[in-house]
């Protein structure tokens, strides 16, 4: 009997360990769907602040590259015209030119030129007297100018050509090799130039280049007045 | 793939073509004043074909986003406006000359915007049109310089132009090419050095400057001296940059020359110059 007693006292522990132990775990077990509930509600407000994704987007972004624009500053070209070297008579010259326009106002020009001088009027009437010999005879010059543009306008040939033109002030420093010396020359002139096309500019250009010359015995300023008649292309 | 809105026309066969172009129009200068009809009609079917070429080459496309975008006959503030594009309307950037835009519309209308305007126009995606503009900001941030001037280089007369080019916004890597006229001798010098700007970002810019080159010296025809010569030559100078408006400043420097002659002893020599410049 009392080992009956024994084995309903140890069914009823048994029983009362197991259902304390089952609801502790319940507790935990709702505790953890509580907290997931909790949870899915957070995601769930989140969700209702973006807007819901209907269809996921499959599209890829367009790269657009930074363009290249062409740039056209530069102008190049060249021209014949005379150029009247003071005591040695006026003679034809050749020139190239190399422009870069920094502005519409402003720009920088370089000139390189050749003619060949003739002969004084102290050889002309003294017979057989040669102040230069042939090579020195050669006068070559360069320069280097900044030239301002203004009066812009437009040239009209008939009733439909309409062209972009302008006139132009430039001066500078270069030199010029002339009677077997260079020497250190002063340049300003004025030009004006007609556009026919938007890279095609035609010029006619007056400049006079001064420098210092002892040729004829003492020294002496001296003025070489060009005109040059050019065609320029943009680039 | 990537996608570009932009293709560039082939700038060197466009060149090329440019300059066969000048030569035959300077022969034919008094062929095309008296033209025969036909020969109209030729020119006239040639402008067509340049148009049907034009619209095969892809342009940058940009959207007029303020209320109008004003068209010059010309590049220049001289010029008078002779048709205006709309808001939203699109125009092709043909090329760009100093701070003016060559732009074609939708109906093929040709015409001169200024940078300004071209400013506040927008890409196909909707983001600004941005290119550089020849002002204060880019004066600190540039590729290239250009320049020329005069000074004096050992008591004879110079004459110099340069080109730099822009590393980072403090060191440019520059070239300078200048001609010396002196009562001695004259000659020729090529140098190639370091530019260091130390606050590129100010309007009186101090820099520093090293470098290396070759001077060609010839003694002058009526001083009895050795014959021409060609040496060595290094330099190290300083000198100050002044931002003066648009695209341009001034550089005054000073270089301390050291000629490595064939003599004993080597040569030193100053030199002085100011310069006027662009940048781009």
């Amino acid at each position: 009997m009392e080992s009956s007693n024994r084995l309903l006292l140890l069914a009823v522990l048994l029983i009362g360990a197991s259902l304390a132990t089952g609801c502790a775990s319940r507790r935990a077990l709702e505790q953890q769907q509580t907290e997931e509930q909790a949870a899915a509600e957070e995601a769930a407000e989140e969700a209702d602040s973006t807007p819901p994704r209907v269809i996921e987007p499959n599209v890829v972004r367009r790269k657009i590259k930074t363009p290249k624009i062409d740039n056209e500053n530069w102008e190049i070209g060249a021209g014949a015209g005379f150029l009247s070297i003071e005591d040695f008579g006026t003679n034809q010259t050749y020139a190239a030119q190399l422009t870069y326009h920094v502005t519409e106002d402003f720009f920088f020009r370089g000139d390189l030129g050749q003619s060949t001088a003739g002969r004084t009027s102290f050889e002309t009437l003294g017979g057989n007297i040669e102040l230069l010999t042939g090579d020195e005879r050669r006068f070559t010059y360069y320069s280097l100018s900044l030239g301002y543009n203004f009066l812009p306008g437009e040239v009209f040939l008939g009733r439909k050509t309409a062209m972009n033109s302008g006139f132009y002030v430039l001066a500078g420093i270069g030199s010029v090799d002339f009677g077997g010396d260079d020497h250190l020359t002063l340049n300003f002139g004025a030009g004006f130039r007609v556009l026919p096309t938007d890279w095609l500019a035609i010029h006619i250009a007056v400049q006079d280049r001064v420098f210092d010359s002892d040729l004829l015995g003492e020294t002496k300023v001296t003025n070489n007045i060009e005109m040059l008649l050019s065609a320029t292309v943009f680039f | 793939m990537e996608l570009s809105i932009t293709t560039t026309r082939s700038g060197p066969l466009r060149r090329i073509s440019a300059l066969a172009f000048v030569l035959a129009c300077l022969v034919s200068v008094n062929v095309l004043a008296k033209e025969t009809p036909e020969q109209k009609a030729e020119r006239i079917d040639e402008k067509a074909a340049a148009r049907e070429a034009a619209e095969k080459e892809k342009l940058l496309q940009v959207f007029v986003s303020e209320p109008y975008l004003e068209l010059s006959t010309g590049p220049g503030r001289g010029y008078p406006v002779f048709h205006v594009i709309e808001r939203e309307a699109s125009v092709d950037v043909l090329f760009r000359r100093t701070d003016w835009f060559k732009v074609r519309d939708e109906q093929g209308v040709e015409g001169w915007a200024r940078a300004r305007d071209m400013r506040r126009t927008v890409l196909a995606d909707g983001s600004p049109f941005i290119f550089n503009l020849g002002d204060r900001a880019g004066f600190t941030t540039h590729d290239w310089e250009l320049g020329i001037g005069g000074g004096d280089y050992g008591g004879a007369n110079l004459i110099s132009a340069f080109g730099a080019y822009s590393l980072t916004d403090n060191m440019k890597v520059e070239a300078h090419v200048s001609q010396y006229l002196g009562n001695f001798s004259n000659g020729w010098k090529a140098e190639v050095g370091i530019n260091h700007v130390l606050f590129p970002e100010w309007r009186w810019s101090p820099f520093l400057q090293l470098g290396t080159g070759v001077v060609y010296v010839e003694p002058a025809a009526t001083i009895i001296l050795p014959d021409d010569r060609t040496d060595q030559t290094a330099y190290v100078g300083a000198g100050m940059r002044f931002y003066l408006t648009r695209r341009f400043y001034l550089r005054a420097d000073y270089r301390w020359h050291t000629v490595f002659t064939s003599r004993d002893d080597n040569q030193e020599l100053e030199e002085w110059k100011v310069q006027i410049a662009c940048f781009f």
